[in-house]
């Protein structure tokens, strides 16, 4: 195998993060092979779950058909599940081996093409091919997702074929719109950031655009085959079609994922739930505090003033009055958050308690200082040193099992098409947040969420983004390591050779690394965008 | 539809939805709708099936197949007559608080479909199609054997004649049958069309979660055949003593029961092949499981965990009614909805369930070994128990439940280990420590 082009390709490609922050989002980095998925139900000795063996997702689709939302969010889904999943697009290749700034040559797409042009394509589809079979084949990859137009049923009949030679199941996942609607809308958001198309206006840009798709890739089969494993997304998930020859649950679960797929802008805000009355107990379930009360008065008031300025910048910008989406609140069953929001339901916003957001249960151990703990449980302590994600002290819950429990929450957030709040203690942010911003299991127990901030995650089809909104007069006591966190130690997992926590009420917080974790910056970067750029003139 | 909303984004929410069933007789229809219903109503979604074809009995009891000839003005009369009374109480269910009303009819043409939704959507209401499209000669003849020939309509008849009659029935309605969306002027419905048994489907405008997850969970059905084995732990140390919760060792007699469920099982199944046992995280089923085959595969699930009790963990009924006078009572009024202090309740018990639901739905045999209250709220899926009476069903230690799911219903089998254990029990009002269930609790009949 050539490991020095599969570098360089990972080099060249916009799509991976080396340096991980957790305000980006991590969705396109290369993880490391032995970790467990944050809601991973169990491990096997294949690394592969559900019964199912090695699959590779084909996509099939033109340009501008949201080919790359579906891939990444569903690897999101799909990681997050545990299986472990891998996007290889194809456009990486053909950069990577044209080099940067080149070109393609006019023929490249063409059926007749010149045997030049078409050994190209031969040499930068058999690269691509190659690591995606390395990475099923040693290192215990489940799902590849194969991101490439696939344009006819001669050659999605060839790879299926190809595929299982190198026993691996095929699932065609074909992007389908003829919705001029959509189509236009997609082109505009991908393509208005190209110099190719500088000045020129969005809807004419979006129009030749298509029309160079047309005349570059000028045949295009939509799926039929009835042979083929294949799921038909129409109009951005407005009606499936399913195709099944011979597989089972993991399809099932992918399409019911796609259904709750949708690509319209909307928002979703993390806070806290404001300090309790006496002294904080899991089991107590204590009402707010005075300072709760008033905490959950400011919360909300710079929630609506935010929300509004947003509206107004984005009336100027659109030129016309936009209308703000509505705003869902959801708590956990816990008294608190239930009071946290009671501002906002006094307003007429409807709140929501589930039941699943409830806090991570601290077991026994809760209340105990650290000496205590080892001193009662010293085999417990040890196995979570070794594995702090999954690792659950007696009767308590790992922040996996959270995670798992968890899972309903997030397919119906993925669903909403309103804004939403979630209220809730700071280990279920610390998942909820993990899952949008694709964080590493042994990142997710240090996350921080201090009081006086409201998070703030807009999706994106390349990657989320998230932002802080500070939440100005608030007594500095109540915002940051607030008494009700979890007394679960978590040893550091950038220096082993730190001495023993003094005291479990306060988890380590060393150095300058832990800073690059916890702390976003003040405004993020708009990555995202910059990032399909260079799509203009990708039409693998 | 776009939500209904004020200027600053406050939205009204009440979604009802109305499955409208669709398909040939035969299709196995009232056997989707009977899951959906059930499922939904574990999951304290107010749901509800009407029958038509109950409706259409009650006029003309046991029809020949010319009653459903299309010209047969007769017959077509009164068939609309049954629809129009199936629809008018499931309206009048969902003014009293309905959320999901399932009209099981054939609602073969598309006629009868744009009635049901001018109907539905004038009423606000959702209104999702699913239909159950099947060709295999096959598999129509063995369902038609199977579950019509036993139909009020043909009761006291000739199986062979009835299956013959009823054939000619289907006939009658392939003539004016129209699938959905078959002539591609219903692309505006939210609708899921099952094409022989799941080999391929099509999903329409699913437009909000609750429909994208019944959906879904019709999707994992199957009509392989498979069984549901169910066992607490063996007796604990903490059962001895009359204490609820913790996480304690096995007693003695505990013990025994672990040594002697591998030979309960093997009596069970018949057979020695493997099953997937699913275990909780406490010690007490852990090691209740420890002696079962090596090559039954063992998984962990915190799902399965007993009902977190909070505060009164460990404790015993009497000192709770002592510490918490008011909280005991309020548990015994709605034993179902209260929620411990710091605890959780029934309720939260099934939410948290309702995962090991989808997973049991798809999977094949499987053994779980819980504990009392999971067991009950699992147990109450299967069997239809209401809310009222599933935190109070008795289930004894050292017994092996056996659930065979069939088409219309759950069969049971118990399996006694014959080993002593004290009764975990607890009657309305009383506190006292092992009290044996009245006799007409017991539901279950031993094998």
């Amino acid at each position: 195998m050539d490991t020095l082009l599969t570098a360089e390709i990972a080099a060249n490609a916009p799509r991976y993060r080396r340096k991980s922050s957790t305000f980006i989002d991590g969705i396109h980095d290369v993880t490391d092979q032995d970790n467990m998925a944050p809601a991973q139900l169990y491990s096997t000795m294949s690394g592969r779950l559900f019964h199912s063996g090695r699959i590779a997702i084909v996509m099939v689709g033109l340009p501008a058909r949201g080919k790359t939302h579906i891939c990444v969010s569903m690897a999101r889904y799909l990681q997050w599940l545990g299986v472990k999943t891998r996007i290889f697009h194809l456009g990486d290749y053909r950069r990577a081996t044209v080099g940067e700034g080149g070109n393609v040559p006019q023929d490249y797409f063409y059926p007749n093409a010149s045997p030049a042009s078409t050994m190209l394509r031969q040499k930068i589809l058999k690269k691509c091919r190659e690591d995606i079979y390395a990475w099923l084949n040693h290192e215990n990859g489940q799902v590849a997702i194969y991101d490439a137009v696939n344009p006819t049923a001669a050659g999605r009949r060839a790879l299926a074929k190809e595929f299982a030679k190198h026993d691996v199941q095929t699932l065609f996942l074909e992007s389908y719109v003829d919705d001029e609607e959509i189509l236009k809308e997609n082109a505009r958001n991908v393509k208005i950031h190209s110099p190719d198309f500088d000045g020129m206006d969005p809807d004419e840009a979006a129009e030749r655009y298509l029309k160079r798709i047309e005349t570059k890739i000028p045949i295009f089969e939509t799926m039929q085959e009835e042979e083929l494993n294949y799921v038909k997304m129409i109009n951005a998930g407005r009606a499936f079609f399913y195709n099944n020859v011979s597989f089972n649950y993991l399809s099932h679960r992918i399409v019911f994922y796609l259904t709750n797929l949708h690509i319209k802008a909307r928002t979703t805000f993390f806070v806290r739930a404001g300090p309790a009355e006496g002294e904080e107990f899991y089991k107590s379930d204590a009402p707010l505090s005075e300072e709760g009360r008033s905490y959950a008065q400011k919360m909300t008031e710079t929630l609506l003033r935010h929300r509004e300025q947003e509206r107004k910048a984005n009336s100027e910008q659109a030129g016309h009055e936009i209308r703000l989406r509505p705003l869902t609140v959801w708590t956990s069953t816990r008294l608190r958050t239930i009071q946290t929001a009671d501002p906002l339901k006094e307003q007429g916003y409807n709140v929501r308690q589930r039941s699943q957001m409830s806090q991570i249960n601290p077991g026994l151990c809760e209340k105990l200082s650290e000496h205590a703990i080892r001193r009662l449980y010293p085999e417990e302590v040890e196995k979570h040193e070794l594995d702090p994600y999954h690792h659950r002290y007696p009767r308590a819950e790992s922040y996996h099992d959270l995670a798992v429990r968890l899972e309903p929450i997030i397919l119906e957030l993925e669903r909403e098409q309103n804004d939403v709040l979630i209220i809730a203690h700071e280990s279920v942010l610390r998942v909820l947040y993990s899952y949008l911003m694709h964080c590493r299991p042994m990142e997710i127990p240090k996350l921080k969420f201090p009081r006086d901030e409201i998070i703030e995650i807009i999706p994106a089809a390349y990657q989320n983004e998230a932002k802080r909104i500070h939440i100005p007069g608030l007594d500095p006591q109540f915002t940051p390591g607030s008494p009700e966190d979890i007394r679960i130690p978590v040893p550091s997992i950038y220096s082993s050779n730190l001495p023993p926590i003094d005291g479990i009420s306060s988890p380590v917080e060393p150095s300058s690394m832990d800073n690059v974790l916890t702390r976003p910056p003040e405004k993020v970067v708009n990555n995202a965008k910059e990032m399909v750029a260079d799509k203009v003139a990708d039409l693998d | 539809m776009a939500p209904r909303t004020n200027g600053i984004g406050v939205q009204v929410e009440n979604t009802r939805i109305c499955v409208v069933m669709v398909g040939l007789p035969a299709r196995g229809k009232s056997y989707i709708a009977q899951k959906a219903q059930r499922y939904l109503a574990w999951l304290s979604i107010p749901a509800a099936t009407f029958n038509v074809g109950n409706y259409r009995r009650t006029d003309a009891p046991q029809p020949p197949a010319d009653f459903f000839e299309p010209n047969n003005p007769e017959g077509e009369r009164k068939r609309r007559a049954a629809a129009e009374a199936a629809v008018a109480d499931m309206l009048r269910w969902f003014k009293k608080g309905g959320v999901v009303g399932i009209l099981d009819a054939t609602n073969s043409t598309k006629e009868r479909r744009k009635w049901v939704l001018d109907l539905m959507t004038q009423n606000n209401i959702e209104v999702i199609f699913v239909e159950s499209k099947c060709d295999d000669e096959n598999m129509i003849m063995a369902n038609i054997r199977d579950v019509k020939t036993t139909s009020p309509d043909y009761q006291g008849q000739d199986p062979e004649t009835a299956a013959l009659d009823f054939r000619n029935r289907i006939r009658n309605y392939e003539k004016v049958y129209k699938s959905l969306n078959q002539d591609g002027d219903e692309e505006d419905l939210t609708f899921l069309k099952i094409m022989n048994v799941g080999k391929q489907v099509i999903i329409n405008r699913i437009r909000d979660y609750l429909q994208s997850r019944i959906v879904y969970y019709l999707m994992n059905l199957h009509i392989r055949p498979r069984t549901v084995w169910l066992s607490r732990h063996g007796e604990s140390m903490l059962n001895l003593e009359g204490r609820i919760g913790g996480d304690a060792e096995l007693s003695h007699r505990g013990e025994e029961y672990a040594r002697k469920l591998p030979e309960l099982v093997r009596e069970s199944v018949g057979s020695d092949r493997p099953l997937t046992v699913w275990t909780s995280t406490l010690k007490r089923t852990i090691a209740t499981a420890r002696h079962l085959p090596k090559h039954y595969n063992q998984l962990q699930w915190k799902a399965l965990d007993e009902l977190d009790a909070g505060v009164c963990d460990g404790m015993t009924y009497q000192e709770i009614a002592d510490m918490y006078p008011d909280d005991f009572q309020a548990r015994d009024e709605d034993k179902y909805n209260y929620r411990y202090r710091g605890g959780e309740s029934y309720r939260d018990v099934v939410i948290r369930l309702e995962p090991i639901i989808m997973e049991l739905e798809r999977s094949e045999d499987i053994l779980i070994i819980s504990h009392q209250a999971v067991i009950r709220c699992i147990y109450a899926y299967f069997m239809q128990k209401p809310q009222e009476e599933s935190p109070w069903v008795p289930v004894p230690l050292h017994t092996l439940i056996k659930l065979t799911p069939r088409a219309y219903g759950t069969d049971v089998q118990t399996y006694k280990a014959n080993i002593q254990a004290v009764s975990t029990w607890r009657g309305k009002g009383s506190t006292a420590k092992h009290e044996d269930p009245s006799p007409e609790k017991s539901l279950f009949q031993t094998h």
